[in-house]
């Protein structure tokens, strides 16, 4: 625009009218739930009647709460197996899928398909497969004359066996991301890292593992927040059991909302979630966002 | 010392055979360059002798030495990639040490080394940069100076100034030469462009579909093409082929070697015709002139021809002939003779 030349009313409106239909959106189905979320989280109420506000309290009953305190660090627990060995074993199989015979084409077409399968079929059939009488697993135990194992039956194995079906179903979807990463390397780069005689664990942590950061980053903050909001599994398998072994935060909050009808403290969890998500992408950013390349 | 030698070497691509057989001998601290059409082999060869795409069969020597199964780390060469390679994560200084590093040099001595080739490319100063924020012809000086670095016994180069600008293309060929006469090291060097490999080559290896088509210097390919593909591919505009005597003869020409006038002259070949176009060049014009239905391209120093009648000739000297195979027919033959007879004679009379 010239300079001196009067921008008109229109002008000034219509970026906003350009953002207002995505704009109504966010604010309809993401700030006003997370404002409801917090101001249900100082209230009282059972569904029925009146919700009367009640301050900290239902902070202080949560975090009072054995089965509350547990639920964290069990979604701790998980969600560093699942970022940590996920992302590893998925690395790993996506540098391995480079190369070109029968079995990494045959494993690069089925890897994506627990992807594909409904959470829920995974869970019941990994339930079946787990079962500790008659078992897949046990079974193969048996033969190579280990002993059975209790898997989600035990208070010892349960969170492992959780973990086990929920990197089953995770590690395609990731390694197909970081495959694809991997692709788009030029191959002049590891052609000349040949010439600089430089050795695969050198090729590995100089040449790739730096080209694919800024996916690894993407999938590390994807992966963690989809950690801490494990339900499905947990709800199918183990139903935050035996005790609460394998209670999780949002299995938590189901339980007081739907079950309990304690709205006020299911909400107070939320906020409690939303928080540790939201420090841990924080943390994420600032320690990490330095050591990704972007082109 | 680093002579090349290929022995009857083969490269195949899946069941496509892209080389057969090829013997080729590149002389120890030769310019060599690889000229041809995309395609052509080329750079595969060139990828051969790094080793990064080995050999179907055959054997390479570098030195006398068989270096066909060894690793490209060892053989003792460095290349410089069409897109320069330059490993984007790292910093200027990573990208250079890092086949030093890799080699457990020292540091001292890598710091050295450093200064060393980076003061003679011009970039000391950007050691501590990353690539993504460097030009096209820093990022260039950065392969170039990682090539150095190693003190190589030979020097591969793909196509290295094929992503510059005009002007950085013409002073890093100037560059290239100094630093070729300055190592004394065998170059390798690959390109489509023949302005690249007449100025800069002290040899010219021309190839086509996986075979080697004429290997000598600038001066013969140039002056003595064995054959009308060589004539034809170097020079620009390109040589003027015409045919005759029935398609049994191409008949040709180099444009500078024509003279316009607007008399007849006496030289050997004189025709009339008619200039179509005129692109003035600066230094040069190049004239299209179109005469009993062929055309023909002139380049000339003088610009004052105007569109219309003119006259060309050309000296006896400087017509070649090829036969019906496209093989010379060389100059100063009998069997020459007797065709310039004949087409200066009867076909065009």
């Amino acid at each position: 625009m010239h300079e001196g030349v009067k921008k008109t009313r229109w002008d000034i409106i219509r970026p906003y009218v350009f953002i207002f239909p995505a704009m109504f959106f966010i604010f309809l189905f993401v700030v006003y739930p997370s404002i409801d979320l917090i101001i249900r989280s100082f209230q009282e109420w059972n569904l029925i009647a009146a919700p009367k506000w009640v301050g900290l309290e239902n902070y202080k009953y949560n975090f009072g709460k054995r089965e509350f305190v547990e639920s964290i660090r069990n979604t701790a627990i998980y969600a560093v197996c699942m970022v940590g060995i996920g992302m590893t074993l998925s690395t790993l199989l996506a540098v391995w899928l480079k190369n070109n015979t029968w079995l990494n084409n045959l494993t690069r077409n089925v890897m994506f398909m627990p992807h594909v399968i409904s959470l829920l079929s995974v869970a019941m059939v990994w339930t079946w497969i787990m079962n500790k009488d008659n078992g897949l697993l046990n079974t193969v135990l048996n033969i190579f004359g280990l002993p059975s194992l209790k898997w989600i039956d035990s208070r010892d194995t349960a969170m492992m066996s959780v973990i086990i079906v929920a990197l089953w179903k995770a590690l395609g979807y990731n390694t197909l991301l970081i495959h694809a990463a991997i692709q788009n390397i030029p191959s002049e780069l590891y052609e000349a890292a040949d010439l600089d005689n430089a050795n695969r664990r050198s090729v590995f942590f100089k040449i790739t593992l730096p080209m694919i950061s800024p996916q690894l980053f993407t999938l590390l903050i994807t992966n963690t927040i989809g950690s801490f909001k494990v339900f499905e599994t947990i709800r199918i398998m183990t139903k935050g059991g035996p005790g609460s072994a394998t209670q999780v935060l949002v299995y938590y909050i189901y339980k007081q909302a739907f079950q309990l009808n304690k709205i006020g403290l299911a909400a107070a969890a939320g906020v409690v979630l939303m928080a540790i998500v939201g420090v841990l992408t924080i943390v994420y950013f600032v320690v990490l966002s330095k050591k990704v390349h972007y082109q | 010392m680093a002579e090349i030698r290929f022995e009857k070497v083969s490269k195949k691509f899946g069941t496509k055979t892209i080389i057969k057989d090829l013997d080729l001998t590149i002389e120890d601290g030769s310019f060599t360059v690889m000229i041809g059409p995309s395609g052509c082999g080329k750079t595969t060869l060139l990828r051969m002798i790094a080793g990064i795409g080995p050999q179907t069969s055959g054997k390479i020597y570098l030195d006398g030495k068989d270096i066909s199964d060894i690793p490209p780390a060892k053989r003792n060469v460095a290349m410089v990639f069409q897109n320069y390679a330059i490993y984007p994560t790292m910093t200027v200084r990573e990208n250079i040490e890092f086949g030093l590093k890799n080699n457990k040099v020292p540091k001292e001595e890598r710091d050295r080394l450093v200064r060393e080739v980076t003061e003679s490319v011009g970039i000391d100063d950007l050691l501590e940069r990353k690539p993504n924020t460097l030009s096209g012809g820093q990022r260039q000086r950065i392969a170039l100076a990682r090539a150095m670095i190693k003190k190589p016994k030979v020097f591969l180069m793909d196509e290295p100034l094929s992503n510059l600008d005009a002007k950085l293309r013409s002073g890093m060929r100037t560059e290239l030469i100094e630093l070729h006469k300055r190592l004394k090291t065998t170059f390798v060097y690959v390109t489509h462009d023949q302005i690249e490999a007449m100025s800069m080559a002290s040899h010219i290896i021309l190839m086509n579909d996986g075979e080697i088509i004429q290997s000598d210097s600038p001066r013969d390919i140039y002056n003595n093409p064995k054959n009308l593909f060589t004539a034809q591919f170097i020079g620009s505009p390109q040589m003027n082929v015409l045919k005759a005597a029935g398609n049994e003869i191409s008949f040709c020409f180099r444009p500078e070697k024509v003279h316009m006038s607007i008399e007849a002259s006496n030289l050997f070949y004189c025709r009339k015709g008619e200039i179509v176009t005129k692109e003035m060049l600066g230094s040069e014009t190049l004239y299209q002139i179109r005469f009993e239905g062929q055309s023909v391209m002139v380049k000339s120093l003088d610009d004052n021809f105007q569109e219309g009648p003119i006259y060309i000739s050309v000296d006896k000297q400087d017509i070649l002939l090829f036969d019906i195979d496209d093989k010379i027919i060389p100059p100063h033959s009998t069997q020459h003779e007797q065709w310039l007879n004949i087409i200066g004679g009867v076909t065009y009379a």
